[in-house]
């Protein structure tokens, strides 16, 4: 691997770990004004012009709280648990395409400049899968190390939560892997743009209606996101797994979730959206100019899906628990069955026509 | 005829020896009492040595950032492993388990088996283990119990897992053990059988009567060229071993009918009044309920 192509990789992590980051200061700031849109509040608005500088009002106040460990937790485990949060939430981006990658990527001296971090990787879509699966271990050990039981309640209900709605989230994207015919997301993404039926375009949402739905209800409940929140329950947990973390430590599990939301806004904008795909923009515009018009596009439906997200958590009221678990393994598991195998009957019909 | 020389012979002995005193040291007591301080260290500097003496049989990449990956992840796998079978705390030794599986991912990655690696996190650190975590967890609300505490038979069980290590160890390095260009390959597939000339006997008849065109890789890999990882699985699994792929389903198959009949609830003796009554969720989670 010459130098060159190390520095790209690394000038490219470093853009997207400080822009999600920097993204996820906002999106807090985003959450708390849909919030009080939500409820008939102003919401934050005394730092800077529209409450702008609140994100760096909170974000000093994580990091110079005081970081108080109480003395009873198990303290490796416990110093542990924030870590993994943080690192699985950011390691997942990998492969995760942000702009033409692949075939359309955009050439410098007839090298191909991806927008990806770890480009031509063939099992995208499972690596990311893998790191999602990783992400339950920060949950489970933060409920064990606090040594507290509403901890540990919270912790153990979002692990099972994780661990079973992992299942109908991988079955529901085995359709497009199968339409597409690759577990590369950029190959899904120029499928669904070099398909479709005259203006109408192949996106997810139109072929695979209910595996859209499937996987969007498998993503709120993978990402913790209101209607599945129950290890943060506030009423019954007194906060959850993370009842025992203060400053930073408690920052770092709120980070994680709010990268996981990014992570799992691209992934259905890339699945089920497209991806860069619009009516103007198709895989073989490999100039600059279409690179830059593609990653705008993406990042706009990634805001609107983040957005939506944000705007389902003051709509739908909390599941309780056995009805989470009903969810999960008797309506979405089948269905998603159900849509593998009707897909795959399908293509077995009308293999080369699409 | 000898295998190995003595130098190398001398290695491996020394290996087992080390990592045989080091980890039994290192592992708990027979009762599950506390060993001092100066065991615990002597242990770790021992099994310390021998983890190193066999970095030298490792053979890197060739690249300097993927021989850097390679060294760390194989260093890390060998200490997870040491302190996954040593840890006296059983949580930890589930955690030590995971590391010692996501560095054998990472060796996987670096060998361009992607989807072994993804399948392992996948499986292992992601469902196995964590199954592993809870039931730990569950079982030890009043302490660690005296069986998580202690080991059984230290000495002559790190004695075994040495010499194990030991005989694989002189089985990879020995001279013939590695596969030269012009060998012909020790596992064949169907494909390979079928593209040889016809051979007389039981042989000829089943590549004659059991092979079809359906049976065969679409066509060999060119030099220079990536593999389809999991296309090029998915065709092998479903052509050279269909078979085998359709006896592991139907065992999946009958193990997820017994962990049916086994987890249903069986209707009770006494039918419980009291909670059948009261709260009106039970009443639909039994069907099996005496009424």
């Amino acid at each position: 691997m010459a130098t060159w192509q190390i520095a790209v990789i690394l000038v490219k992590i470093f853009l997207i770990v400080g822009l999600f980051q920097g993204a996820v200061a906002y999106m807090i700031l985003l959450e708390r004004k849909i919030a009080a849109w939500a409820q008939d509040r102003i919401g934050p608005n005394r730092c800077g012009p529209l409450g702008l500088l609140q994100p760096l009002a909170d974000g000093a106040k994580m990091l110079l709280k005081e970081d108080v460990i109480p003395g009873y937790v198990n303290k490796p485990l416990y110093i542990l648990a924030p870590a993994i949060a943080i690192v699985m939430a950011t390691i997942g981006f990998a492969v995760v395409p942000f702009g033409p990658a692949g075939l359309d990527a955009p050439t410098v001296n007839g090298n191909p400049i991806h927008f990806q971090i770890a480009p031509n990787v063939d099992i995208g879509i499972l690596y990311v899968f893998a790191i999602g699966s990783l992400a339950v271990y920060a949950v489970i050990l933060g409920g064990y190390a606090s040594n507290n039981k509403y901890s540990f309640l919270g912790g153990l209900r979002n692990s099972a939560q994780i661990i079973s709605y992992e299942i109908p989230l991988g079955l529901s994207v085995l359709g497009m892997v199968m339409l597409a015919r690759s577990l590369e997301l950029n190959d899904v993404m120029s499928w669904q743009d070099r398909n479709g039926l005259g203006p109408i375009p192949a996106w997810g949402v139109f072929v695979q209606p209910l595996a859209f739905l499937i996987f969007l209800v498998s993503a709120f409940a993978e990402t913790n996101r209101l209607p599945f929140d129950l290890a943060e329950a506030e009423q019954e947990l007194v906060g959850g797994f993370h009842t025992e973390y203060s400053a930073m430590k408690f920052g770092m599990f709120f980070l994680g979730e709010y990268l996981h939301v990014i992570t799992v806004s691209f992934l259905t904008v890339i699945l089920f959206f497209g991806g860069w795909d619009a009516p103007f923009l198709g895989v073989e515009d490999t100039s600059w100019i279409a690179a830059v018009l593609k990653v705008g596009v993406i990042f706009f439906k990634v805001t609107l899906m983040v957005i939506f997200i944000m705007w389902i958590r003051w709509t739908l009221p909390r599941f309780r628990y056995d009805q989470l678990m009903n969810l999960a393994w008797k309506a979405l598991i089948p269905l998603a069955l159900l849509n593998l195998v009707v897909t795959m009957v399908l293509i077995q019909l009308f293999r080369g026509v699409g | 005829m000898t295998l190995l020389d003595s130098r190398d012979l001398a290695l491996i002995a020394a290996i087992v020896a080390l990592g045989w005193v080091g980890i039994w040291l290192l592992l708990p007591h027979r009762h599950g009492g506390v060993k001092t301080a100066r065991a615990y260290r002597v242990g770790a500097l021992l099994s310390a040595i021998a983890v190193l003496l066999v970095l030298p049989y490792l053979t890197p990449p060739g690249d300097l950032l993927a021989r850097l990956f390679f060294y760390s992840f194989s260093l890390l796998a060998l200490l997870g492993a040491v302190l996954m079978i040593t840890a006296r705390n059983p949580v930890n030794s589930a955690l030590w388990f995971a590391v010692v599986v996501l560095s054998s991912s990472g060796l996987f990655l670096l060998a361009g088996a992607q989807f072994l690696a993804a399948g392992t996190v996948i499986v292992y650190a992601g469902a196995i283990i964590v199954t592993f975590l809870f039931v730990i967890m569950l079982a030890q609300s009043h302490g660690q119990a005296i069986y998580d505490r202690s080991a059984r038979r230290p000495l002559a069980a790190s004695l075994t897992g040495m010499l194990l290590l030991g005989a694989l160890i002189s089985a990879i390095i020995a001279p013939g053990a590695t596969r030269k260009d012009g060998d012909p390959a020790p596992i064949y597939s169907v494909g390979a059988i079928a593209d040889q000339p016809p051979a007389d006997g039981p042989i000829a008849a089943v590549t004659a009567q059991a092979l079809t065109e359906t049976s065969r890789l679409p066509r060999p890999l060119e030099q220079g060229e990536t593999p389809a990882h999991v296309a090029g699985l998915g065709a092998t699994l479903f052509t050279d071993h269909l078979l085998t792929v359709q006896v592991v389903g139907l065992l999946l198959f009958v193990a997820l009918i017994g962990a049916v009949a086994i987890a249903t609830p069986k209707a009770p003796i006494r039918p419980d009044r009291s909670t059948a009554s009261s709260s009106p969720g039970s009443a639909t989670t039994n069907p099996g309920g005496v009424s």
